[in-house]
């Protein structure tokens, strides 16, 4: 069963059209990384799940049901954009507040659970308003998870936080829906991050989906390319441009080529030419990569 | 296969929300102060119109000399006035009760203005800016999240409201005994002057009063979820209504009332929490919650 079905969906506000039917599918128990730009149309999508705001038009259904459905909704865990906490109050009192909201009966308990996930329990008593940004986000993390929620949206959860707060972000999503079925909303700019968790992808532009695929599906389509280095990278390039489609220089400072050619191929075309090649791979390109080309291949 | 999901029903809903207000209500420090201010008022309005009673103003100009007559005849005036003016004693020679000549208690005598009356001012400013704290805050997102139907969010802020509002009212009228008892003012009512005040009659005034909170607070509640996070704009608007409202008050709460007055108060109450609730049901759920 899929968690959440979008079919047509439309939003406007105003003469602005944010969303212009948006198609989305998310199966249970995926970890769906949601991808586009800044005012692609996902936060709008995120928070017409949640109820936020309502479509304009077309159909949103949670597990089968209407996305309005009192039930499923009483079962969702969220973090848009920042934490809805109150600053005065302390850490602690937020997630008991939290926790009274969702009728949870043993609220302590949950909120010391869901505080130890995001190694926060030292910081209850601190007040809200005087905690770092990345403490605050771990605090919002700690709420979206508090009662086991079925289905949780997380918008840009990873911003502020460190290295540490990454990694245990990503061992809570993938410990959430291998032991609770949860199934996880994301949307995020640091697509190395996602690429290590996701199982889904969800790539939006000017308010449609683009393209949706499994992580398989992604490792599958991306291509693979040689990366080199020689004595002299100007030269190599430019005698590597006459020949191939597509020779680009990356932040490591190899020269990539991207056209579907096997090693020895450019090995034997710059020896021929007089260059020495100290360093040869093959790699497959990332989400990120991927991703760029598909937003290049959109504006062309 | 369809999935289950637990039934939540309403008196669930309810509950929670009821838990997560009232927690809220009483964490707040704000309304500590306000009922602290509510029981310190009624006090310095007995000891400064006592003081200022009697004092001789002259005009700069004209060189006229005005005696200020400020001073509380009873202490049950600070609670309300009487609404049948023909049974006041003018024994006073010139100076009637101001309320006993206007049975809206729209007189310009401080004793008709400066009274616990005031308070539904302070319940809106309350009301205000605790229905507003949920869209400033944020944390409309995660109530409204889980709560796909927006009744009980509405009721909750009205139930919550009213009864922080009934505080301001029990702390005023206990400190409004405390203030008489200091300054000696009488609490014996043959000095109020009608025969239809009694121990009940007050105690009824009282009890209406409480229950006309129930008709502002959902107003107040409509102001703030059409406002949002514009708290300002929230009090504007309730106090602006607030202030049309107010010379009803005296009217229907009256100090000679009868049990006909709290009934009135509450059927009133009912009706606005209905009507005016689910007008602000309605605009929970067409408008943008963030």
């Amino acid at each position: 069963m899929n968690a959440i079905e979008i079919k047509n969906l439309t939003k406007s506000f105003g003469p602005k059209q944010a969303l212009a039917g948006l198609n989305m599918t998310v199966p249970e128990g995926a970890i769906y990384g949601f991808i586009g730009e800044n005012g692609s149309g996902k936060s709008t999508t995120e928070k017409i799940i949640c109820g936020l705001i309502n479509p304009s038009g077309g159909s949103v259904k949670l597990y089968g049901r209407d996305h309005t459905d009192i039930d499923v909704r009483a079962c969702m865990g969220v973090l848009i954009e920042a934490p809805g906490c109150f600053p005065n109050y302390t850490v602690w009192n937020n997630m008991l507040l939290q926790a009274a909201n969702l009728g949870i009966k043993d609220a302590e308990r949950e909120a010391v659970k869901a505080l130890k996930t995001v190694r926060m329990e030292g910081a209850a008593s601190n007040k809200y308003k005087n905690c770092s940004l990345g403490m605050k986000q771990r605090v919002g993390i700690a709420m979206a998870l508090i009662g086991n929620p079925k289905l949780l949206v997380l918008d840009e959860p990873i911003n502020g936080l460190d290295a540490d707060g990454m990694r245990i972000m990503r061992e809570v999503l993938v410990d959430i829906t291998k032991n609770y079925g949860t199934t996880v909303v994301v949307s995020s700019h640091v697509l190395s991050e996602l690429e290590k968790v996701a199982t889904h992808y969800g790539i939006i532009r000017g308010g449609k989906m683009i393209c949706e695929m499994t992580a398989k599906e992604l490792d599958d389509s991306c291509r693979t390319y040689i990366a080199l280095k020689s004595n002299d990278m100007a030269i190599t390039k430019s005698y590597l441009n006459k020949k191939y489609a597509r020779v680009e220089s990356d932040e490591a400072g190899y020269l990539r080529v991207y056209d579907n050619i096997e090693c020895e191929d450019v090995v034997t075309y710059l020896y021929e030419n007089g260059i020495i090649i100290n360093e040869i791979k093959t790699d497959k390109i990332g989400l990120e990569e991927f991703y760029i080309d598909l937003m290049k291949e959109g504006t062309r | 296969m369809e999935k289950t999901f637990e039934k939540n029903t309403f008196g669930k809903r309810l509950k929670t929300m009821l838990h997560v207000d009232f927690r809220r209500m009483f964490t707040m420090p704000l309304i500590y102060i306000v009922l602290g201010i509510c029981l310190v008022s009624p006090i310095l309005i007995f000891v400064m119109t006592t003081m200022m009673d009697g004092s001789v103003t002259t005009d700069p100009q004209t060189g006229e000399e005005t005696i200020t007559e400020s001073k509380f005849d009873h202490a049950w005036q600070i609670i309300g006035s009487i609404s049948n003016p023909k049974e006041e004693p003018s024994d006073e020679g010139e100076k009637e009760s101001t309320e006993g000549e206007n049975p809206m208690g729209g007189g310009m005598d401080i004793t008709s203005m400066v009274n616990i009356n005031m308070l539904y001012f302070a319940v809106a400013i309350i009301v205000c800016l605790f229905v507003g704290a949920d869209f400033r805050s944020g944390y409309s997102k995660n109530l409204f999240t889980v709560r796909a139907s927006k009744v009980d969010y509405v009721i909750s802020k009205t139930l919550v409201g009213v009864v922080g509002g009934a505080l301001m009212i029990v702390c005023f009228f206990i400190g409004s005994v405390i203030g008489a008892t200091i300054m000696s003012i009488p609490f014996d009512l043959s000095v109020v002057g009608s025969s239809t005040i009694s121990v009940g009659s007050i105690v009824f005034c009282l009890l209406a009063k409480v229950l006309l909170v129930g008709v502002f607070v959902p107003i107040y509640v409509l102001a703030s979820v059409i406002a949002k996070q514009r708290v300002w704009l929230s009090i504007l608007i309730s106090c602006g209504i607030s202030m049309l409202l107010f010379m009803m008050i005296p009217m229907i709460t009256p100090l000679d009332g009868t049990f006909i007055n709290p009934v009135l108060c509450l059927g009133a109450s009912i009706l606005a929490s209905l009507g005016i609730g689910a007008i602000s049901n309605t605009v929970l759920n067409k408008t943008a919650l963030v």
